[in-house]
């Protein structure tokens, strides 16, 4: 095992990268890829025919195709054909449109948008008619029923599917690697083609995945057993009498 | 005493200045091929109690959903609350004769508390309790707080006023939902049996606090099971047998009266 290459601060500054990369696109994929899939849950379940049918053909075509196959289709084709839109250069959105981290957290949002989009919707669908139907008896309107009482009632009830969810997308960000975004692991193969050196870069990020993975599993159950409702959050929540 | 037609004389003017607090005139609710209510005419007047029994399936629920309109009526007339409506059907064949503002009205207006509690299990006790107000009502969050502790005291739960409704008892948890229905400070309760949830053990904590409104002078119109309960807070009883009013009147009426002596004679 040789590892002298870590001391060289060209090696640590890819490292350091590709962390912070693997960082800010799980970021962003979650926040984005939880909003979408809300977004999804609700045109399937509530949204006009023409908007239900078209969020339930991108939930099956996002889950029925390859994660690797999509990131090549944004990055390749939808990039390659938003080269073509004339004026589109002179915008603000084309440093942006050229940069493989916009390609990779689209493809991750609607990863995690169709996948997430099906659990919330499964969730929704199981909380019970009846704490729906006290909001609506109270008078509150359609909307803050929804917002209220639907939605957080679901998430509730999936919010360890929905964390399972983030960590599997943690380990899916190493593909971004095939197009040329420095994350971890293309930290290692610029290592591994400059110093010949094949396990050891691998071992380091595999290392690096595992603790993140560790932390990130933590975080997750500490949002859920401080869900609302989950644990009996009260200063005096022994029976008093 | 058993006709509806009795009933209806007494409130045909749906909106006099002293007009009972509910009053329905014959009402009709069918699901599909299946009549649940067959012309239903009942009327609450300010301030008592009355209390609908009759066997499993017989409609009881139908006819209190109908109250706030978690079902709509097919036909008929209900003045509740000072909201007069007259369903009837549109050419379509949609029932007409309620807006929307109008429902909202009714619905802050009249509280229900149903069997299974149906508290929101997300939000605390207190929260399970301002929700309404503070949305409905739009009351302030101090003003609905204040509210909320007054009817949790009321109902013995202050001291549960942060914990989650899936950490309490089934009797606590009604105490509760009573507390919630409460809140809305509302011109009528409407109670879908109360306890048929509960561990027998835990019946008579939620049958002490409805016995405390009744005494209090509220409207409240009650389906239960409990009949001994029944007889005792009702000012009247409504016997209803397969989508019809077989009896009504007083409770001892009720309870004589023969069409109703075979579901009641275990109880009385
Ligand atoms: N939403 C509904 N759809 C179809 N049938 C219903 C619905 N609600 C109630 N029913 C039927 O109407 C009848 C009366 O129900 P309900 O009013 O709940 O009776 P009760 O409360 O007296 O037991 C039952 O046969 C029930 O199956
Ligand atoms: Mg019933």
């Amino acid at each position: 095992m040789d590892f002298s290459w870590l001391s060289d601060p060209f090696y640590q500054e890819y490292l350091w990268q590709g962390f912070v990369n693997t960082l800010w696109l799980l970021l962003v994929s979650a926040v984005g890829g939880q909003l979408l899939a809300v977004g999804v849950a609700l045109a399937r379940l509530r949204g006009p025919r023409p908007l239900a049918w078209f969020a339930a053909a991108f939930s099956s075509v996002i889950r029925g195709t390859p994660l690797l196959v999509q990131l090549f289709f944004f990055y390749y084709g939808v990039g390659h054909l938003l080269e073509g839109v004339p004026g589109l250069r002179e915008t603000w959105i084309w440093p942006l449109m050229r940069d493989p981290f916009f390609f990779g957290a689209v493809t991750f949002i609607c990863s995690v948008g169709a996948y997430s989009g099906e659990v919330i919707r499964g969730a929704m669908l199981s909380v019970p008619p009846g704490e729906l139907e006290a909001g609506r008896a109270f008078g509150l309107s359609g909307r803050q029923v929804l917002v209220r009482l639907w939605l957080p009632r679901a998430i509730q009830l999936c919010l360890p599917t929905l964390t399972g969810e983030m960590i599997l997308l943690l380990k899916s960000i190493p593909l971004v690697s095939t197009i040329a975004l420095m994350d971890l692991l293309q930290a290692a193969n610029i290592i591994r083609d400059e110093t010949f050196l094949v396990y050891e870069p691998l071992l380091l990020i595999a290392g690096i995945y595992l603790a993140t993975t560790v932390v990130l599993t933590a975080t997750l159950r500490l949002v859920e057993i401080n869900f609302p409702g989950m644990r009996p959050r009260s200063r005096r929540w022994l029976p008093v009498r | 005493m058993t006709s509806s037609s009795r009933t209806f004389s007494q409130h045909t003017s749906l909106s006099s200045p002293n007009a009972p607090a509910v009053s329905a005139h014959n009402l009709t609710k069918r699901f599909g091929d299946l009549n649940v209510l067959k012309g239903v005419s009942l009327a609450v007047p300010e301030g008592s109690v009355t209390s609908i029994i009759g066997a499993s399936g017989s409609g009881k629920s139908t006819l209190l959903r109908c109250m706030n309109l978690l079902e709509r009526p097919d036909q008929g007339e209900l003045a509740i609350a000072d909201e007069a409506i007259r369903f009837t059907r549109n050419p379509q064949g949609d029932i007409t004769g309620l807006d929307r503002g109008q429902l909202q009205r009714l619905r802050a207006k009249v509280a229900m508390v149903f069997q299974q509690f149906n508290l929101w299990p997300h939000l605390t006790v207190l929260g399970n309790v301002i929700e309404a107000p503070m949305r409905v009502k739009n009351r302030s969050r101090k003003e609905a707080v204040a509210l909320g502790e007054h009817y949790l005291e009321r109902v013995g739960m202050a001291d549960r006023r942060d914990a989650y409704p899936a950490f309490l008892s089934g009797g606590q948890q009604q105490r509760v939902a009573i507390a919630r229905a409460l809140a809305m400070e509302p011109r009528i309760l409407l109670f879908d049996e109360p306890t048929s949830a509960l561990d027998p053990e835990r019946v008579n904590e939620v049958l002490g606090v409805i016995r405390g409104l009744a005494d209090e002078g509220r409207t409240m119109l009650m389906v239960t099971h409990e009949m001994h309960f029944a007889r005792e807070v009702s000012d009247q009883l409504v016997y209803l047998d397969k989508g019809y009013i077989a009896a009504e009147g007083s409770p001892d009426e009720v309870f004589d009266d023969p069409c109703c002596q075979r579901f009641v004679a275990p109880a009385a």
